[in-house]
């Protein structure tokens, strides 16, 4: 149906210096201090350029970012409901094939860029995502991922890990370890039914070369495309604000977020520490977990070993369920 | 000269769409107005209309596809029935609040339970509220105007306002009539290209829908009750170019059928109105002053010509066909927004309202005859004995 419009090429960068200087994601916003979601979209920014259309689902990223009528982005932002940002970017990226095969708009295909949080990407939000990702629109749909409706205040979302103190999984005598659930795998959840994606990666903002490159990867594949963002969040995992860099890569040095690449059915994985740590080193600076007792910590521990042995590859769940125990 | 075809409403709207030139269209299956999107898909597929046809996976993505659409800057069309318009009520506001001027048909659906296919208007009666222009078709002929004229407004960019441009399910949606079918040259001199003004551009950076504080929030809500209360101007310009254009008499906002002595008429809007014209001639063969005045837009209400020409009469009976369980007069929504318009009127008429249609039921000619007989004593008495009559269920009914 669609005649082939002329996208974008960004090219990779090679170190930290040559990561482009200008900014356009602006100063003046009201994120906390040290929050992961802001250096995700820092970063994301500049590896997608002006020549780019950013969708914003609600979420922290919306409110901490807008206030007042007032917005720190030098390109052009669209607000989205958190149900619907999948559908929004479809029908702009529509528009743009349409009005680009009729002449009405001169230019390349726009980057259109969806920055969901969890909640607006695989919970509330998951089935416009899918649909996005089914009918194959060219848009990259990220997750920045602070592990829980964080906004609001805290509370657990289907990507909030398995004993996370929440303000709706507050632990006490008859629930001990507060969230009972594991999480969901976000990007299976893609590549694992949809024919039209061909990039899917997971990045974290320890590693900002890498994700800005796989930023720039996942724009440059027609078609959609999906990337999973580990970004702390000082105020919901009480840490440390001066921390977050420090807390993501802990994160990676003890399995509990692996870095990958699947691209056309081939995983490729970065920064895989040649022996990994205790989960405990981890979930230790984060008040979080505080209240998890030794039981606790080895049931995540399980899961994360069980998960560590095809990373990015679902597996059965190596521990009880909450309807088992 | 216009060819002429035989078209049901849901064909007649699909070819509206493709005489506006629609650029991306967004489905989801729902009888009964699944038919409008069969035949655009037709449409597309044969390669007689350009446009993006983009399969949504639920009403919530149509209205969200099409509202996207329109905020990069084309002419987007969806449209449901039934529970598929409520469905997708998060959407309505922001497309609304947005100023983006896409089009929703509406075949209207009962909602559940019970499931129901009948025509019922509470689907999208229901999003009266939302900031959409809204107002029913009679006829495919219609349909087919109406969807045209609707982008004419809902576009226009002292408007800048989405549009629900309705038909009853099954009675105009899938009975064929007789359409004029206007020549592409005459559609195109009506109906310029859809330009937003402030469109998602990486050229011209903007930002849609930041967050506001609640100080900032009657101002804007203001502008937006301000564009509605220019609208109409609007519509009375685009319904007199229309009809010059295409050689039709459609009147902006009250279609008024043999009124010019009635003592009382039935007040409706979309396809019952066929109904109630042959009514209204039966009646007056047999004497009986009725006439009928059909609503042509529920958004805008037109206030103050409801009070213009509904004083004139003694009685005026509203035929719902939808509902507002526990509202001021139990019964429908049209009567509340009727008696409101009529309330600093010196003399205004008796009006009671009849609860008629529902679940897609059709209202037969008897049924009018004793909708007239409650009339014609409410017009003889200067007052009515009810708000509400459930038809079929009430004493005289």
């Amino acid at each position: 149906m669609a005649k082939a419009v002329e996208t974008q090429n960004l090219e990779a960068v090679k170190s930290i210096r040559r990561v482009p200087q200008e900014e356009y994601y602006l100063p003046g916003h009201r994120t906390c201090q040290g929050c992961g979601p802001a250096l995700t979209y820092k970063l994301v920014s500049k590896a997608a350029g002006p020549d780019s259309i950013f969708l914003g689902p609600t979420g922290c990223m919306y409110v901490a970012n807008t206030s007042y009528l007032c917005s720190p982005w030098a390109y052009p932002w669209m607000h989205t409901q958190i149900t619907n940002a999948g559908a929004v970017a479809s029908g702009i990226e529509a528009a743009y094939q349409v009005l680009i095969r009729k002449g009405k708009y001169k230019g390349k295909l726009p980057n259109i860029v969806v920055m969901g949080g969890d909640g607006g990407s695989i919970d509330i939000g998951l089935q416009a995502m899918s649909g996005l990702m089914y009918r194959g629109h060219d848009v990259l749909f990220i997750m920045y991922d602070n592990e829980s409706y964080a906004n609001t205040g805290i509370q657990t979302s289907p990507a909030t890990p398995y004993g996370a103190n929440t303000t709706f999984t507050p632990p006490g005598e008859a629930i001990p370890e507060g969230k009972v659930l594991f999480p969901k795998d976000a990007p299976q959840l893609v590549i694992g039914g949809h024919p039209a994606v061909h990039y899917v990666a997971t990045a974290s903002v320890a590693y900002p070369v890498d994700l800005i490159n796989k930023v720039r990867k996942a724009l440059n594949y027609k078609g959609p495309s999906f990337l999973h963002i580990h970004s702390p969040c000082p105020k919901g995992w009480m840490f440390d604000a001066a921390k977050t860099v420090e807390v993501a890569k802990l994160a990676i040095e003890t399995g509990m977020w692996v870095n990958y690449e699947w691209e056309k059915g081939e995983y490729t994985y970065q920064h895989t520490p040649k022996e990994y740590k205790p989960v405990k080193e981890y979930m230790k600076t984060q008040q979080r977990f505080a209240h998890l007792t030794d039981a606790h910590i080895a049931k995540m521990q399980a899961f994360i070993d069980a998960r560590l042995k095809a990373p990015g590859i679902p597996v059965a769940l190596p521990v009880l369920g909450p309807r088992e125990e | 000269m216009a060819k002429e075809m035989f078209l049901a409403g849901c064909s007649a709207a699909a070819h509206g769409a493709k005489l506006s030139r629609v650029e991306v269209i967004s489905s989801y299956p729902i009888r009964p107005y699944t038919g409008i999107m069969m035949e655009l898909s037709k449409l597309v597929a044969n390669g007689e209309l350009d446009a993006e046809f983009v399969h949504g996976e639920g009403e919530h993505a149509q209205v969200s596809i099409a509202y996207g659409a329109s905020a990069a800057g084309a002419r987007a069309y969806t449209g449901s029935s039934g529970v598929g318009v409520t469905y997708a009520m998060e959407c309505y506001s922001p497309a609304a609040g947005g100023r983006l001027p896409c089009q929703m048909a509406i075949a209207d659906r009962a909602l559940d339970p019970p499931g129901d296919f009948g025509s019922e208007h509470t689907d999208v009666m229901s999003a009266r509220d939302q900031g959409w222009i809204m107002g029913w078709a009679e006829t495919p002929q219609e349909v087919l105007d109406n969807t045209i004229m609707y982008f004419r407004i809902g576009e226009d960019p002292g408007v800048m306002l989405p549009q629900f441009c309705c038909q009853d399910g099954y009675f105009v949606s899938h009975i064929p009539g007789k359409v004029v079918y206007p020549e592409q040259s005459q559609v195109d001199e009506y109906l310029p290209p859809f330009k937003n003004p402030h469109p998602l551009d990486p050229t011209k950076p903007v930002s849609h829908g930041p967050q506001i504080y609640p100080d900032q929030g009657p101002a804007i809500d203001l502008q937006r009750a301000q564009a509605f209360i220019d609208v109409p101007k609007v519509i009375r310009k685009a319904v007199k170019e229309y009809n010059e254009i295409f050689g039709r008499d459609y009147s902006p906002f009250l279609d008024e059928y043999r009124t010019d002595d009635a003592d009382f008429v039935f007040f409706l809007q979309g396809g019952h109105a066929r109904t109630a014209r042959y009514a209204v001639n039966h009646l007056r063969d047999k004497g009986v002053k009725a006439g009928m005045v059909k609503l042509r837009f529920l958004r805008p209400f037109p206030t103050e010509e409801i009070a213009e020409t509904l004083s004139k009469f003694k009685a005026v009976g509203t035929v719902e066909t939808s509902t507002s369980y526990g509202g001021a007069m139990k019964g429908g929504n049209l009567i509340h927004e009727v008696r409101a318009a009529l309330y600093d009127v010196p003399k205004p008429p008796a009006v009671t309202s009849f609860m008629a249609g529902l679940g897609g039921e059709v209202v037969t000619l008897d049924e009018f005859y004793n909708m007239a007989k409650v009339l014609a004593q409410a017009a003889k008495t200067g007052k009515v004995d009810q708000y509400v009559y459930w038809v079929n269920f009430d004493k005289g009914v």
